[in-house]
């Protein structure tokens, strides 16, 4: 049993310590950097709950196990104890409370929706994204499309409109920030926010048959002033 | 590879071919022992049985039988991922969907269901004091369904036409624009014709706890295994159900051209909502019965009741209510919109309120008692840290916003094979050393058993711990390859080793039975100190057990009675007993649904319309029998 606990706390600071250069939990953009904090917040809480668990554990184990001098020991009858089961009811309680306010506000604000904006805002650049078996097609503001090449201005909110024009695809930059699907029925709308200059990969995250491992694109955050020669040069 | 035989010749990939030749020679290592040793009066006695016993015992024994399949393409899946870039035998491209899809609904339909049915259907009956399942002929019913599913999915692999959508059949790839062949209809019709036996297996065992408790078992005295099967079996009957609509859907649109789930009147997502709230319920329909054996063998084995019993059962009750809340969470990233990704995070974060209520109580049961380290506690002692881990990470995945990253990704696949295994493989493996008594009238062997349990238990934190950290990096789930760039080799590479773990651990499991059973020392009636019911009965249980009927007075019966140092009370007033009696109906039942669906694949219709026919005539057969005639004027049936 202790070999099992070591082991696991083990891995635990290995996690812990390794993670600066873990794609998700150190994104480039401040989409992702909300979800990261989402992500570091919860793991942080719910160490807390594993800390105490393991602790428990590992105690009652080593103390109550049966040895030679134990054996004839006779464990007291006990049916339970309210106030210890109310106590382990309401601290989860309020430990998920504490998690659910930050979920909510961030969730609010994040969760890709059918409705585009209207007219684009200042700082956003709209990216209209196409899924197909197996390939991906990107169209800038200027009509110009490129397949499997995704160049972004940096600092921009990006708002992508995405649609397929087969089956489910899903549409992932994981050093950017979270996936969205895409349908073939209707169009969803995500925004990533202050992307980082940078060289990135995008991939397809909904199984969508035989090449789906092969869809991947690139993603390159270049210079406002760069975008816009990009852009143009591509007509 | 081509074979060319008599003139013919057939395409078939190796991977095939090998599956036939290993398949015919374990096919013939088995018929020579069956006849050698003559064994066909056992197997006729088997087939014809509607004893809960055995019943049982049929459903653990194929469900390991699916359970090492599935486990095997476990192993090939890892091989393949184990490098970067890695061009493992075949196993790339359709292989690898086929792989993954098979080891999926494998597991949960054919693996990890049946094994739970198994050991409810052994179980039950001895904790509650009934003499059978109420409906013993249904069960049989039920079990033969489980086997013609079975052998229809199994059986497309063997003609190369396994299916590779998925276990989720997401639509549209699962509907016929996407994948024309046959492939898609095994999945389709394999799933549904079990879910069907699977279905009356839940409603027999919901009738038999309501109506077939020995006196004096009321509700707030009946073990927590019984008590998590009366929930589970609920649970199976609402969800299961809308599955079965949901592939009836499907086989419309692949068959008939309908169109649900595509089209401008469908909507893949429709197939989404549906699967779902069958999936998700599945989940704690694999756990819940495995909370319930931990809760039986966690007590037994501290020499203490279980600390808050009341509370055990009420949060049994409130996450199988959750569980019909939660769906769709499945699908954050659908686009639902910013309210129902909300609402679904704080629902889905309340299921962890009762799962916690559980785990504190597991943990006060065994503060100050006596703890004895026997093989099926280990087994759940294993299960308490390992199976927290897997719920913390599913608090993270109910976070809506932070789920977009983790959604479809590695950390998703170690999240639920972190509870999965946890609760369900260690409830099944903890299951059947504990009762193996019961079923087999033999003790598993202990040493062995510690080897089975430590190689499974590191195994299993060896491959699915790094497996996060591989999420984390981006690596989606259902991809067959990576770049040496993409920094997943070495938590990959780990999560190989692992499995390969697990999978020796599996065979010292073997090496138990086969030692067991050679050396056939008979066990008594109580090897375990026990504390219920099943442990007055004789092992392996009898047909004709509880005669006379015991009179309950009290939670843990058994326990009671051996404090006070006397026996237990009985009587021979009691409610009416079912009544088993052999019958080869059940699996000639199940054999001609599986001829039927079989035609249907193929779209033989006129076929199997003849099988229709030959089903139909069974169930007027089966109206015309009554086994309980003998027993009239016994006043035994009534």
């Amino acid at each position: 049993m202790k070999k099992l606990g070591l082991l696991i706390l083990s891995g635990f600071t290995l996690m812990l310590s390794g993670c600066s250069g873990i794609n998700v939990l150190d994104p480039k953009s401040s989409t992702g950097k909300d979800q990261a904090y989402l992500i570091w917040l919860s793991l942080g809480i719910m160490a807390l709950v594993l800390i105490v668990v393991f602790i428990l554990f590992a105690y009652f184990v080593y103390k109550y196990r049966y040895s030679e001098a134990r054996k004839d020991y006779e464990p007291v009858d006990v049916e339970g104890n309210r106030k210890l089961e109310l106590t382990y009811t309401i601290i989860p309680v309020i430990l998920l409370i504490i998690l659910a306010v930050p979920t909510v506000r961030i969730t609010m604000e994040q969760s890709p929706d059918t409705s585009a904006s209207q007219k684009p805002e200042d700082g956003t650049t709209k990216i209209e994204v196409t899924g197909r078996q197996f390939e991906w097609e990107f169209k800038h503001e200027n009509g110009a499309s490129v397949k499997d090449e995704l160049v972004l201005p940096e600092d921009e909110d990006i708002e992508f409109n995405l649609h397929s024009e087969d089956l489910i695809h899903s549409f992932w930059i994981p050093e950017l920030a979270g996936k969205v699907d895409v349908f073939p029925n209707k169009e969803l709308n995500y925004v990533i926010r202050d992307v980082e200059r940078g060289e990135y990969e995008g991939k397809c995250a909904e199984f969508c048959g035989v090449q789906h491992t092969n869809m991947t694109f690139s993603v390159k955050v270049i210079g406002k002033e760069d975008y816009k020669a990009y852009i143009n040069d591509l007509k | 590879m081509e074979i060319s035989i008599f003139g013919f010749s057939i395409s078939a990939p190796s991977d095939v071919i090998a599956a036939w030749i290993s398949t015919v020679i374990m096919g013939g290592i088995i018929t020579f022992y069956v006849v050698k040793t003559n064994k066909f009066p056992l197997i006729w006695s088997y087939l014809r049985t509607t004893n809960h016993r055995k019943i049982g015992t049929l459903y653990i024994l194929f469900g390991f039988l699916f359970f090492s399949r599935a486990g095997l393409d476990a192993l090939l899946i890892r091989l393949q991922l184990a490098v970067p870039n890695n061009e493992f035998w075949l196993f790339q491209f359709e292989k690898y969907d086929q792989l993954f899809t098979t080891h999926g609904t494998m597991m949960i339909f054919f693996a990890a269901m049946p094994m739970l049915l198994g050991l409810m259907n052994i179980v039950v009956p001895l904790q509650i004091g009934a003499r059978d399942l109420a409906f013993p002929f249904l069960n049989a019913v039920g079990f033969w369904l489980f086997f013609a599913g079975a052998l229809i999915f199994n059986f497309s692999f063997f003609l190369n036409s396994a299916p590779g959508i998925g276990w989720t059949g997401y639509a549209p790839l699962s509907t016929s624009i996407f994948t024309p062949d046959v492939n898609s209809d095994y999945y389709v019709f394999g799933v549904q014709v079990s879910g069907l036996g699977t279905i009356f297996t839940a409603l027999n065992l919901i009738v038999t706890i309501i109506r077939h408790r020995a006196p004096g078992m009321k509700w707030f005295r009946m073990p927590l295994f019984t008590w998590a099967t009366f929930v589970t079996a609920i649970m199976i009957l609402l969800a299961f159900t809308v599955l079965a609509i949901a592939l009836y859907l499907l086989m419309f649109d692949r068959m008939f051209g309908t169109k649900f789930f595509s089209g401008p009147d469908g909507d893949p997502v429709y197939w989404q909502h549906l699967f779902w709230i069958f999936g998700h319920p599945e989940v704690y329909i694999l756990a819940l019965p495995a909370f319930g054996i931990f809760s039986d063998i966690i007590p037994t084995f501290s020499g203490k009741r279980i600390f808050g019993y009341s509370a055990m059962v009420f949060s049994i009750v409130l996450i199988g209510f959750l569980s019909f809340t939660v769906w769709a969470h499945h699908m954050l990233t659908v686009g639902l919109g910013p309210l129902l990704n909300t609402f679904f995070a704080i629902t889905t974060m309340t299921i962890a309120v009762p799962t916690g209520i559980k785990i504190f109580n597991w943990l006060f049961t065994l503060q100050g008692g006596l703890i004895r380290f026997t093989v099926p506690m280990l087994f759940s002692l294993g299960f308490i840290p390992s199976f927290v881990m897997g719920g913390v990470t599913g608090v993270m995945l109910s976070v809506s916003a932070a789920d977009f990253q983790f959604h479809d990704s590695q950390f998703v696949v170690a999240h639920f094979h972190y509870v999965i295994l946890a609760s369900t493989i260690l409830g099944i493996f903890a299951g059947i050393y504990y009762y193996y008594p019961k079923m087999m009238g033999l003790r598993l062997d202990e040493t062995l058993g510690k080897w089975h349990f430590w190689l499974f238990l590191i195994g299993y934190h060896l491959t699915f711990f790094p497996m996060h950290i591989t999420g984390l990096n981006g690596m989606p789930r259902r991809v067959f390859t990576y770049d040496p760039g993409d920094g997943l080799t070495v938590t990959n590479f780990m999560s190989t080793i692992g499995a390969f773990l697990m999978g020796a651990g599996i065979l010292f499991f073997f090496w138990n039975i086969f030692k067991t059973h050679r050396e056939n020392e008979p066990v008594s009636d109580d090897p375990w100190n026990g504390r219920t019911l099943e442990w007055t009965v004789p092992s392996p249980s009898p047909e004709e057990t509880f005669d006379p009927m015991p009179v309950v007075e009290g939670m843990d019966p058994l326990w009671i009675v051996k404090k006070e140092g006397r026996e237990m009370r009985t009587t021979t007033d009691h409610r009416s007993t079912p009544i088993a009696r052999d019958s080869i109906l059940p699996v000639l039942m199940a054999l001609s649904l599986a001829a039927l669906t079989f035609c249907m694949i193929y779209q033989w219709f006129i076929a199997s319309a003849i099988f229709a026919v030959g089903l139909f005539a069974l169930f007027i057969v089966r109206s015309f029998t009554d086994e309980k005639k003998e027993h009239y004027g016994k006043g035994e049936a009534s």
